[in-house]
């Protein structure tokens, strides 16, 4: 039970797009943005997130959520725009035929015609002044709220061996698939986060206890593991877990 | 019939995607989105050329560069970077957007770490930028949590089969960075110069600080 984008483990998949110069050596740079369209989709969805009309998880949630064979074929960048045109929708802050208006206009090659010269910026609009204090301050995830965690580092836990949002059908969750039903060690906890699994659906936030879990690689993948020695880490929210007995 | 209807999971959602009336060409996609939302005041061009400008120019691996080279030469700043490297990074005025709750985790002769977003690209900002391609590609996406060494090998880097991998899957909003050893033969070096040799993927596992010559 799960969707595409919670991809960790599956086979098929084939070698890394690492880029490399004419003698075959791997290169550390590559420009921020590989096309101009590349950083607009990017900046734009960052833009219309500032106007407070949906949280991270929410966004996330609905990139993970556009149709299965649009999610294969789409690039990243091409997901974000779609995920965010679905939410201007859903929000309310765009229309339908407002959008088909913009398209055809795109498509026509008219549609610097339309560009207004005169804009009333709505007053959540993010401006410029404000982008260096925004970024600057980002957007926290830790609350002080005064729950004890409930698991000690080096406790055995289990996790859910079943996609663990009790909410929402196929709702939004960061526990993958590949960790499901696995034994780990709580490594480390880090205070109350708010929980994706609920914030992703204006649920509210609830914060909940967060920890860091160690698994053994054998544990993942049983005889298919590179190294008895190796392991991996994910930070897991308590519900995710279980106590395992010693 | 209504355009949208609400749905068991508290979204409203279209009866058909709204995204699929856009065109094919992303370019003209984007275009559209864009406009219309300038010509509706939702979202302002300077704020997208400063956005832009920001992470193309001003935020990107140097910072984390500058952030390793410090541990390097400072095993006092090092050891406040391994307890809180959110406080130990804004010493340095890296702070803010993905980068609200750091963890450095470090690299030594016994242990080999590696970081990794497998249910989208989470990826430290404010010392790192914008994620490269690869990173998020689904193929290091879904390869890396299951077969690191091959992963590493497509990067080049060999790794003893007693060396411990650690892969760190950002499935919070904790973000890594992993702290590389420092090359052999750079006891010399003044830390402008030791931040040289880091390179981008030498701070996400996939590579090594560059050698001296």
């Amino acid at each position: 039970m799960s969707r595409l984008h919670d991809m960790g483990g599956r086979f098929g998949d084939g070698s890394i797009p690492v880029p490399r110069n004419d003698k075959n050596e791997v290169v550390n740079f590559e420009p921020t943005f590989k096309y101009d369209w590349h950083a607009r989709a990017w900046a734009i969805t960052l833009a219309a997130g500032a106007l407070g009309e949906w949280n991270i998880d929410v966004s996330r949630h609905y990139r993970e959520c556009l149709p299965p064979k649009d999610y294969i074929n789409f690039s990243y960048y091409e997901k974000w725009l779609a995920a965010l045109v679905n939410l201007l929708i859903d929000k309310d802050l765009i229309s339908l035929n407002e959008l088909k208006e913009y398209v055809s206009a795109a498509i026509n090659g008219t549609i610097d015609n339309i560009i207004e010269k005169e804009i009333i910026l709505d007053e959540r609009t993010w401006l410029a002044k404000d982008v260096q204090k925004t970024l600057g301050w980002g957007g926290p995830s830790i609350r002080d709220v005064n729950i004890s965690p409930f698991f000690n580092i080096g406790d055995k836990v289990i996790t859910q061996n079943y996609s663990p949002n009790k909410d929402i059908t196929g709702g939004h969750t960061r526990l993958p698939k590949y960790a499901m039903g696995r034994v780990g060690v709580i490594h480390s906890y880090n205070n109350n986060h708010v929980f994706p699994d609920k914030n992703a659906h204006s649920l509210g936030e609830n914060p909940l206890p967060l920890y860091t879990v160690e698994f053994k690689s054998s544990e993942l993948w049983g005889e298919l593991a590179e190294s008895q020695n190796d392991s991996i880490l994910l930070d897991l929210w308590e519900p995710y877990l279980k106590s395992f007995p010693n | 019939m209504s355009e949208k209807k609400k749905i068991a999971d508290g979204h409203y959602h279209s009866h058909d995607h709204a995204h699929s009336h856009l065109p094919s060409d992303p370019e003209l996609r984007v275009k559209a989105v864009e406009t219309l939302l300038l010509n509706k005041g939702l979202i302002d061009s300077k704020t997208l050329d400063e956005l832009i400008d920001t992470y193309e120019n001003r935020i990107g691996p140097k910072n984390g560069a500058n952030v390793v080279a410090k541990a390097w030469v400072d095993p006092e700043y090092k050891k406040r970077l391994l307890i809180d490297a959110t406080s130990a990074i804004r010493e340095l005025s890296y702070q803010g957007r993905q980068g609200e709750n750091m963890v450095v985790v470090e690299n030594t002769p016994e242990i080999h770490n590696i970081i990794v977003c497998t249910l989208c690209s989470c990826y430290p900002w404010p010392v790192l930028g914008i994620p490269p391609t690869w990173y998020k590609s689904d193929e290091y996406r879904s390869r890396t949590v299951r077969e690191p060494r091959k992963v590493l090998l497509e990067f080049g880097l060999s790794l003893d089969p007693k060396i411990q991998i650690k892969v760190w899957d950002s499935t919070a909003e904790i973000r890594y960075l992993v702290l590389p050893m420092r090359p052999k033969g750079t006891e010399h070096m003044a830390e402008s110069k030791l931040a040289e040799l880091v390179t981008r993927n030498s701070m996400i596992g996939t590579g090594l600080p560059k050698e001296i010559k």
